[in-house]
């Protein structure tokens, strides 16, 4: 296999060229910071968690959607990074309604220990209070559209490893939600199949199974990129 | 007539945000008192449109002294909408829970809340007169006040991991079951437990016997009662039926389903208050007012179900022999009988062999449109009332809570303390002291939050009609 030189924190890697610099940290245990991400689906670089200083380049780019390059020098945990992450961490908290004390996902939600990881003490915006609604119209889920940071990870699996496509997204700014079919209840959808992947794939309490409460949710990403590992080698 | 008013603002050692009005005559006789609940808190509005299953998370938000017994109540409806019936298991655990919620709760209220008026005096400093004046005469006492508290609290956290806003009931049972580690650790606490609470009993029986005059008259007007009884009448707390008694202790109601509570009782707006006014629907507003709690359990009870329990609880009704008392200073003695029985069963509850077992939970779906739950918190009866859509939207939300169910009685006591103490001419704090303890009789829990020290700001001011300052008394 053909390797690049690259630097990330002052590291020397040999790396492969196809990947991203998402991938490569993950291989080398450097964190970065995720939302949007989830192994196995399309990245699109929505939630601007992972940005990056690159050498040369000015503007922070995003880890998942930027393809490693030669002699590329990367940084990842730089002081204007830190304060970027703790800025989109907030932004988050105040866009929608995000009460984390009655929430399913207490104690096992993504956005949660985002909060932590950056030490959000406090909320420096106006939260916007918007009036969302909640889709109970499904037999089994509920779509609780206040606890979703649009980091459309449900569309994307509904769309890639289902091959649904139940999902999508309508509007745009702070008025974009996530839409059923074309933006009909969930329980009346002609593309659901009910499988769940979007449940597993969501970092929040968005979308959740009726029937538990607080202290037993589950929720397992892993099993999509599990599954797509499998797909890959035709398993 | 000239109307001067005095206000007491706030009320403090009491769980929660409120203030009392008043009212003087031109010879400085009360002539009416009211009892505000200046908070609000909107529960029953915006949990429309939530998913029922949510309900056991969110409600138990509306208070931190008494969260378990509004999950109880919320997951007891949910229950219903679902049709089903917890395992024997989870019930044995809730009711552990229950009990260590109602023990946590009656600490608090008797050792750092009320224990400062009886030990240290109504009259004493009111910079001292509170948990921490306690702990300075009596570390004793302070300790094992506190340290009650921490089992009640620790029944919980065995179980669920936490000790307050606990996590894990859930329609048909728990989540979590109970370890055999946790169940040893738990029983070890009993012996401290039981002799913490009979400190307590000869506390409150002391200051009985050395006050009779004072206790037997303090806020006793005679209300209806209202309280949960097992299928003997025995006093229940975690799930039985309602029995209603008159001011004489003639059985009103018996063995009435909480799913009929709408028949019994009913609700009045008030333009003064926060906290509407609930009533014994047969006998009207005027009429209906009636009284939930320790001691209205204790009153409306034929026995309790544990043996040193029964023993005080005879001499209990030796007091009013036979007949309902209606003191509201009984109310800190029944809450100890309570607090005995409690450690009692938690013994009995912990030494069942099926307490460990892994069966702790029935699985439902949605199946009907609408849920009652009720259960008795410390404070008295609570009632939990959902309906839904046909997902399992709530669409409407009732919350009867048991402070609001005192809150006729608790008005009509601040009135009749006050005509007692209260002399306009002469306002003394320890007078108006003993006004707010006729609320902390009732251990009213008005929000979710404690302040529970004496140090809290207290302004009296005594105004003419034109509303000009004639007299201003402060606590700092």
């Amino acid at each position: 296999m053909n390797t690049i030189p690259i630097t990330i924190n002052d590291k020397k890697l040999d790396v492969d060229p196809a990947k991203t610099i998402l991938e490569v940290c993950r291989e080398n245990d450097i964190e970065i910071l995720t939302m949007c991400h989830l192994k196995g689906i399309i990245d699109i670089g929505a939630c601007r968690l992972c940005l990056v200083e690159i050498e040369g380049i000015n503007k922070l780019l995003s880890a998942c959607t930027t393809k490693v390059a030669a002699n590329m020098v990367v940084k990842t945990s730089t002081e204007r990074i830190k304060k970027y992450q703790r800025i989109t961490a907030e932004l988050f908290f105040a866009e929608r309604n995000h009460v984390c004390s009655v929430c399913v996902a207490n104690g096992k939600c993504e956005l949660q220990q985002l909060g932590y990881k950056v030490e959000m003490d406090h909320i420096r915006y106006p939260h916007l209070f918007p009036h969302c609604e909640v889709d109970t119209s499904h037999p089994w889920y509920v779509m609780d559209h206040n606890r979703c940071i649009m980091c459309t990870r449900c569309v994307r699996v509904c769309n890639e490893v289902e091959g649904a496509h139940n999902w999508d997204v309508m509007n745009r700014g702070h008025q974009v939600r996530i839409i059923s079919d074309f933006n009909t209840p969930w329980g009346e959808s002609i593309t659901c199949t009910s499988c769940g992947k979007c449940l597993h794939a969501c970092p929040t309490g968005a979308i959740w199974p009726k029937a538990i409460v607080q202290g037993q949710l589950e929720k397992k990403p892993e099993i999509i990129s599990e599954l797509m590992e499998k797909r890959k080698m035709k398993l | 007539m000239d109307k001067r008013k005095l206000f007491i603002s706030p009320v403090t050692r009491i769980e929660g945000h409120a203030n009392i009005t008043i009212e003087l005559d031109d010879n400085g006789n009360v002539s009416d008192a009211l009892f505000h609940v200046n908070e609000f808190r909107g529960f029953e509005k915006f949990c429309e449109g939530r998913m029922y299953t949510e309900m056991p998370t969110i409600t138990p938000r509306i208070c931190g002294i008494c969260p378990t017994s509004h999950t109880l109540a919320s997951v007891k409806a949910c229950e219903m909408i679902q049709g089903i019936q917890p395992t024997y298991t989870a019930n044995l655990l809730r009711r552990l829970m229950h009990i260590g919620q109602n023990l946590s709760s009656h600490a608090l209220s008797f050792f750092h809340l009320s224990s400062p008026d009886f030990l240290l005096g109504y009259d004493s400093d009111p910079a001292k007169r509170n948990i921490l004046g306690i702990a300075e005469k009596f570390p004793d006492i302070a300790l094992r006040g506190i340290r009650l508290r921490k089992f009640g609290q620790e029944l919980s956290e065995r179980i669920t991991g936490k000790k307050i806003h606990i996590m894990g009931i859930a329609p048909g049972g728990m989540a979590y079951p109970l370890t055999e580690e946790n169940r040893k650790a738990l029983l070890n606490w009993i012996p401290e437990a039981l002799q913490t609470v009979q400190l307590g009993i000869n506390i409150i029986r002391k200051f009985h016997e050395e006050n009779t005059a004072m206790v037997q008259s303090f806020a006793n007007s005679p209300t209806l009662y209202l309280g949960t009884v097992g299928s003997g009448g025995e006093h229940e707390l975690y799930d039985g039926k309602l029995r209603f008694i008159d001011a004489d202790g003639i059985i009103l109601q018996d063995q009435v389903s909480p799913q009929q509570y709408l028949d019994f009782i009913a609700e009045r707006s008030v333009n003064w208050s926060y906290l509407k006014y609930p009533y014994y629907k047969p006998l009207g507003f005027d009429k209906g007012f009636y009284r939930v709690g320790p001691l209205a359990r204790l009153n409306v009870a034929t026995r309790m179900k544990t043996p040193l329990a029964q023993k005080e609880f005879e001499h209990f009704k030796s007091i009013g022999s036979g007949k309902p008392v209606h003191g509201a200073f009984y109310y800190h003695y029944t809450r100890l009988i309570e607090a005995l029985s409690d450690v009692e069963d938690a013994e009995r509850i912990l030494n069942d062999p099926d307490v460990t077992s892994l069966h702790i939970q029935h699985h439902g779906r949605w199946n009907y449109d609408e849920g009652i739950g009720s259960t008795e918190a410390p404070r008295g009866t609570l009632f939990h009332h959902y309906k839904t859509d046909e997902t399992g939207k709530l669409v409407k939300v009732n919350l009867l809570i048991a402070t609001g169910q005192n809150n006729p009685s608790m008005n009509r006591s601040v009135l009749e303390v006050a005509r007692q103490y209260v002399k306009g001419d002469d306002i003394k704090e320890g007078m108006l002291n003993r006004v707010e303890s006729a609320i902390r009789c009732y251990d009213p829990c008005l929000s979710c939050s404690t302040h529970a020290m004496g140090s809290m700001p207290m302004v009296i001011e005594v105004k003419d009609k034109k509303g000009e300052l004639i007299k201003r008394l402060e606590r700092f």
